[in-house]
């Protein structure tokens, strides 16, 4: 039936939005730090991806605890070398360089491994399976649940480790982590560290799904607002809740409206969140 | 009135009677240049009056530079009115276009501001992409008008008018209202400054130059769609140019424009596929380095390594 | 007194004349400059490579062979390129430069109806021909502007054959679904087709546009999959064809027969696919291996073997289309003999030649006429299945199943 298949689509794809957002929207509420260089990190985990199969032969998802690594390296040198200088700087400030910083990186790409349409084909890519009359491709599938297992470990590193409640607490209250001892430089590397990290497997999963190029970040930089917004800013759950949201909003806009409906759609919806419910669908009453 | 206040009155009438005789002295080539520079300095000088005056960071203001293309282009194509007619009607539609969106919007702050406005002129792109009137993804070509004279002389006379403002703005009572409102919002309501109007008054400002600068824009690059005329980079553009120059100045965004387009034309033509990355590269240093922008560089004549290095520390953690 | 001054004068003009012949002779420059500013960065980067490569390639093989031939004079061509990096605005502002800075002789065209749209405004504007293999939609061409031709078919016939051999296959396509980008060329591609199906009787249910950036196609391929057409219809660049067929894979969507404007003919679409374009039809003007020929390059096949020879893959349609406009040159220009711009434009409006390309002749609004060859992938060769008006080979029809393909 159209309809199901519509449903699961839209919730399959959602996945893949949800942990997309969830490193921006992590930055975001932890250093008040808009991201604009995060669909950059996403293009470079899927490049790694890429170059570990092409190269090295592995199994995107046996490369993928690499991928996230490597990010969260990249990340943290990022945030401790270059985003430390301005945390404290107007919101403008923060914006331009991180988009200066994604100028950087997604020209670096197409300079070092040109705009060649990448892909990453294993033999199981375009298998699918059938249950009760829907079509359900097995790569799709096996990305969802990964998004899934991601999430919840990275629920339970922010609830439940030391490094999670040392990142909880910088956040509420600056002033007060620092007294306490708290390194606030580290802290913000290390958060920063993990945003990029959950953007290079954001990355990694969906170079399984669609070809990979230098610029590919830009369309999912804003994609991962109107997630983040529809969630809720800085609240995980919420990444993860808004990023089923719109997948389903997209699919089902698309088959019913039109292809060309879901962008239109998914702006607006941002836009009007944001005058009439900013805290989106998940978020708590908090600053601006 | 005092001679201080003549002067730079006198100053900016001679260097726009200057400019006026460029047509006949400077290359065709420099000439367009001259044309692309007069837009991004009305561009970064229209931005200013939101972001750097009243302190709003929008990162959406090429929907009113699209909005006054569109309307332009549709009025020259679909109805066939004269330019002289669907100009205006561009810069007034933006104008529009800018206060209605701007009631709810500017109710935000901070972040959500700027997302929000960003999220405004994404929405008004995939309209336009879906709109058959306005050629849909095709895109409208203009009837060709073979000389460059009159964009020229139209590009200045808009840049001149939006400078003035920008003059107009950092003397006037209104001008103080927004500078209030920037620099602790809560304390200008409570001093009786209607806040809500002002800031829709500076962003429907804002949205009229740069709706006038996109008419003109689609008329003398004789084809629009809606990626070339919506795109974030635009924005962005405005934004750089405003603050290397020195945000909430008068002359910082002119300044930023011509500064950051010549460098960006030499790059093109001399560095081709490394320019952009070299200009990416630009905007951090100006980012980390001179944040207040050349304005403020000039101004404390500070051209030291101890300026630098200050900016440097200034915001860190 | 009188005679005396008479001297004078016969003096000065002898000066004059020599100063003259002088002038003219050390002005005189034997090269002939070619201007384009064409993708070699961003999204068109892939396809503008092409053109960069085709224009060099032609140009060398033309000047080895002697040159273009004006006034009993044997003149080089010179090439003059800049990246437009794919930007429209970008791309008007340098033709403008090669135009009045530069005072390149002639142009040639960048890549992609969206662009050359806005450029060819240029050359109509400063009166310079602009000869261009990269953009098909009529948009072009039905603006009435003299200056302006270009060597690739009409966009609304693109899928002409297709349609054509759909009805005369059995059993005949009787549904069909048509999907096409939100741009220039794609849109104009989905006007002609929509007269199309109407004429040929092809039932159509499905006609949706997409999002140019569009890399999902799992929502159109799932109300696709609904309907259950005989024949898809796809118009759009070769990502868009290359994830349409691999998302058709995963979903399962099995037509008789779907057919591309873009991907198929170019070998590193058939390469990054592998097996999975099998039985793909796209459509091209041009074949690598035809026997046709001219000057310059004896034949598609000599020009194909060259090419691969310098720069490593395999010329396609856009490759050869780009060489054509270099060879309208050299052929415009010697038949006008002259360098004057209207001359060598009338030239171009009148040229009827045969090349590598194929006929090259232009219709009064510039657009070349040429018809495009219905091709199909089998076994990861092209293979031609459908031309003018006729079957040349047979094609795998119906397509088998995705669960049925080893």
């Amino acid at each position: 039936m159209l309809i199901l298949q519509v449903l699961i689509n839209g919730i399959l794809l959602g996945g893949l939005y949800g942990i997309m957002a969830l490193g921006m929207s992590l930055i975001w509420g932890v250093m008040n730090i808009v991201n604009i260089a995060h669909g950059a990190l996403i293009m470079l985990g899927a490049y790694i991806t890429f170059w570990a199969f092409t190269l090295l032969g592995w199994d995107p998802f046996l490369s993928l605890p690499v991928t996230v690594l490597l990010l969260f390296l990249y990340g943290y040198l990022l945030q401790r070398v270059v985003l430390n200088l301005i945390v404290r700087a107007q919101l403008f400030i923060t914006l331009l360089i991180t988009f200066g910083i994604e100028v950087v990186m997604v020209n670096l790409a197409r300079i070092f491994w040109t705009s060649d349409l990448r892909q990453v084909t294993p033999a199981y890519a375009g298998t699918n399976f059938s249950v009760g009359g829907l079509t359900i491709p097995y790569v799709r599938f096996w990305v969802f649940l990964t998004t899934v297992i991601l999430s919840v470990l990275f629920l339970l590193l922010l609830e439940r480790t030391r490094l999670g409640r040392a990142i909880r607490a910088t956040t509420q209250e600056l002033r007060a982590a620092r007294l306490t001892g708290i390194p606030v430089a580290q802290i913000y590397a290390v958060t920063f560290g993990l945003g990029a990290a959950l953007a290079g497997a954001a990355g990694a999963l969906w170079g399984m799904l669609f070809p990979i190029t230098p610029t590919m970040g830009g369309a999912l930089t804003l994609k991962s607002f109107v997630v983040a917004v529809l969630g809720g800013l800085g609240t995980m759950m919420g990444a993860i809740v808004g990023g089923l949201v719109l997948g389903l909003a997209e699919s089902f806009s698309s088959t019913y409206l039109g292809p060309t409906y879901p962008n239109a759609i998914s702006f607006g919806l941002l836009v009007l969140l944001l005058i009439f419910r900013p805290t989106g669908v998940l978020g708590r009453r908090e600053q601006g | 009135m005092s001679t201080k206040r003549w002067v730079p009155i006198l100053v900016g009438l001679m260097v726009v009677l200057a400019l006026g005789a460029a047509p006949g002295v400077v290359s065709p080539f420099i000439l367009q240049f001259l044309i692309n520079l007069f837009m991004l300095a009305v561009l970064a000088e229209s931005w200013n009056i939101i972001g750097g005056f009243t302190g709003y960071a929008s990162f959406g203001n090429v929907a009113f530079f699209g909005i006054g293309a569109y309307t332009t282009a549709v009025l020259l194509t679909r109805v066939g009115a004269p330019f002289a007619l669907a100009l205006p009607a561009g810069g007034v539609l933006a104008m529009l276009f800018a206060a209605i969106v701007g009631l709810p919007i500017l109710r935000l702050k901070g972040h959500y501001f700027a997302i929000a406005t960003l999220g405004v002129a994404e929405t008004m792109r995939e309209v336009v992409y879906n709109l058959e009137v306005a050629g849909a993804g095709t895109g409208l070509v203009m009837p060709i008008l073979r000389s460059p004279m009159p964009f020229f002389y139209l590009m200045l006379a808009i840049l001149a008018a939006v400078t003035s403002l920008n003059w107009w703005l950092s003397e006037s009572r209104f001008g103080y209202g927004l500078i209030a409102i920037r620099e602790d919002e809560d304390a200008a309501g409570v001093m009786g400054i209607n806040t809500p109007l002002y800031k829709t008054i500076a962003f429907a400002l804002s949205g009229v130059f740069a709706g006038l600068a996109g008419g003109v824009y689609a008329y003398w690059i004789t084809f629009i769609d809606p990626e070339a005329v919506f795109k974030v980079i635009i924005t962005i553009q405005m934004i750089i140019m405003a603050v290397f120059g020195g945000a909430g100045t008068i002359l910082g965004p002119l300044l930023g424009a011509l500064v950051l387009a010549s460098v960006s034309e030499w790059l093109s033509t001399h560095l081709v596929t490394l320019a952009e990355l070299f200009y990416g590269l630009i905007i951090i240093l100006v980012v980390i380095f001179m944040p207040k922008g050349l304005s403020d560089l000039i101004r404390q004549r500070a051209f030291s390594l101890r300026y630098f290095l200050k900016n440097l520390r200034e915001y860190r953690i | 007194m009188k005679h005396g001054s008479g001297r004078r004068w016969i003096g000065v003009a002898v000066v004059a004349v020599v100063l003259a012949v002088g002038a003219v002779a050390w002005a005189a420059t034997d090269t002939i400059v070619l201007g384009s500013a064409i993708s070699k960065t961003g999204k068109y980067a892939r396809e503008g490579k092409f053109y960069v490569d085709a224009y060099t390639m032609t140009v060398d093989a033309i000047n080895k062979t002697g040159g273009v031939k004006v006034g009993g004079k044997s003149y080089k061509l010179e090439l003059k390129m800049y990246d437009d990096q794919s930007d429209p605005n970008l791309c008007v502002r340098l033709f403008t430069q090669l135009v009045t800075s530069d005072k390149v002789n002639f142009l040639l065209g960048p890549y992609s109806s969206g662009i050359t749209i806005p450029a060819s405004s240029v050359a109509e504007k400063y009166q310079i021909p602009m000869v261009q293999g990269g953009g098909a939609s009529e948009k072009i061409f039905d603006r009435g502007y003299k200056y302006i031709f270009g060597t690739l078919p009409r966009a609304e016939f693109y899928f002409l054959s297709a349609t054509q051999a759909a009805v005369n296959l059995n059993p005949p396509v009787k549904t069909a679904a048509l999907a096409y980008s939100n741009e220039a060329f794609d849109r104009s591609v989905a006007e002609g087709s929509r007269q199309l199906l109407k004429e040929y009787r092809i039932e159509k249910v499905y006609d949706e546009q997409y999002p140019p950036g569009t890399q999902d196609f799992t929502s159109i391929l799932a109300v696709i999959k609904s309907k259950n057409p005989d024949l898809i219809l796809v118009a759009g660049h070769a990502e868009n064809s290359l994830n349409f067929i691999r998302q058709a894979q995963a979903a399962d969507v099995n037509p008789k027969m779907y057919v591309f404007t873009v991907g198929p003919p170019t070998a590193d679409f058939r390469q990054a696919l592998g097996k999975v374009a099998e039985h793909a039809y796209g459509v091209t003007p041009w074949l690598p291996d035809m026997d046709i020929g001219g000057e310059v390059f004896a034949s598609a096949r000599e020009f194909s073997k060259q090419f691969k020879a310098r720069f490593g893959y395999e010329a396609d349609y856009h490759v050869a289309s780009g060489a054509a406009d270099v060879l309208v040159y050299k052929f415009a220009i010697e038949k006008a003999n002259s360098l004057d711009p209207q001359k060598v434009r009338d030239a171009i409006a009148s040229l009827d030649v045969e090349t590598l390309y194929g006929r090259v002749k232009f219709e009064p609004n510039g657009q070349i006429a040429l018809g495009q060859v219905l091709i199909q992938i089998q076994q990861g060769k092209l293979v031609p299945v459908y031309v003018a008006g006729k079957f040349v080979a047979k094609p795998i029809y119906p397509m088998p199943k995705w669960s049925q393909r080893k």
